[in-house]
């Protein structure tokens, strides 16, 4: 058991979910970028995509900035300031959850 | 045993999907042709053009090649927006490389201008010894750009580069030739790859892009 338990209930529940997990370290890397290239890169369905995008956008995690390119509709997708801090303490979190487990 | 996963290589990773297309590889092939022929232009006709084509092409190519991606990979892949934090560090490359360039010609060329015999001698060894001199830059600087973008390949057209220049050390074949060829060879791989990147990703039909929209 963590010496700790209490640092896991810190542990970020919308982020832990694997899914949504990678959706935010893709885009935590990049300034933002467009549902087609995450779907590519995540390899995951539209559907899919889409429900996790929803409910990190709900959260004030995930930016989503619809736009016209070139007179051709785009929707461009970024992390928000609190998304990013977010994101942040939950990697520290996560350390020090393990760095309390016992070997 | 477990590969570690960093943010770091995830942002290669991100680097490398968006530059498997191969454009970035035609159009520095394109880039190294042009001087190639340029040299060869300026040695059999005496006119100095290939001082210019360095300077007129990215203007002229810069805006070509953001088209070409607007039309065929973004379409296929969609688009993505590097943060500042690789943007800063291919700047720091492009200004570390600029600065020891300059500093290196302003020593030698100041030392040779005074007449210094250190730097005489120094700046006749650099002409005698220029092929392997600049294939050692090549690989360099290719080494440098293939690990910050994650681009491997650039590890091998650094490579051949070296080769082909150390081959040219030996056996005396103007150094002109030998960026035609690598010009080529950089030309070619970025087609075969351009092809290959179509093919595994021909253009989304309407649901994909209904579902994007539909976010």
């Amino acid at each position: 058991m963590p010496k700790n338990p209490s640092n896991l209930k810190n542990i970020d529940r919308v982020i832990h979910e694997p899914t949504r997990l990678m959706i935010m370290t893709q885009l935590y890397v990049v300034e933002s970028a467009d549902f087609l290239f995450l779907q590519h890169q995540l390899q995951m369905t539209p559907g899919n995509l889409s429900a996790h995008l929803t409910k990190l956008e709900k959260a004030g995690y995930v930016e989503i900035v619809k736009e016209f390119i070139e007179r051709k509709p785009h929707t461009a997708l970024k992390l928000t300031k609190k998304g990013r801090s977010a994101f942040k303490e939950y990697q520290q979190n996560l350390k020090q959850v393990f760095s309390d487990l016992s070997q | 045993m477990t590969k570690k996963t960093s943010l770091r290589e995830i942002e290669k990773k991100t680097y490398m999907s968006y530059h498997q297309d191969g454009l970035l590889d035609i159009f520095v092939g394109v880039y190294i042709l042009l001087f190639g022929f340029g040299i060869l232009l300026m040695t059999m006709t005496d006119f100095s053009m290939w001082f210019v084509i360095p300077a007129i092409f990215p203007a002229i190519m810069i805006p070509i090649w953001i088209s070409v991606k607007k039309r065929i990979t973004m379409p296929r892949i969609g688009f993505v927006k590097f943060g500042v934090r690789g943007a800063n560090k291919m700047m720091a490359i492009f200004l570390g490389l600029a600065v020891a360039g300059l500093g290196t010609f302003m020593v030698f060329g100041l030392g040779a201008s005074m007449g210094e015999s250190w730097a005489l001698t120094l700046r006749d060894f650099l002409i005698s010894n220029s092929m392997i001199i600049i294939g050692i830059a090549a690989v360099t600087i290719s080494s440098l750009f293939a690990y910050t973008m994650g681009l491997k390949r650039l590890y091998g057209y650094g490579l051949l580069t070296l080769v082909l220049f150390f081959t040219g050390y030996f056996i005396a074949i103007p150094f002109e030739y030998f960026l035609v060829t690598i010009g080529l060879v950089i030309i070619i791989s970025g087609f075969v790859l351009l092809m290959r990147f179509i093919r595994k990703y021909p253009l989304p039909q309407g649901d994909k892009i209904n579902a994007q929209e539909s976010v």
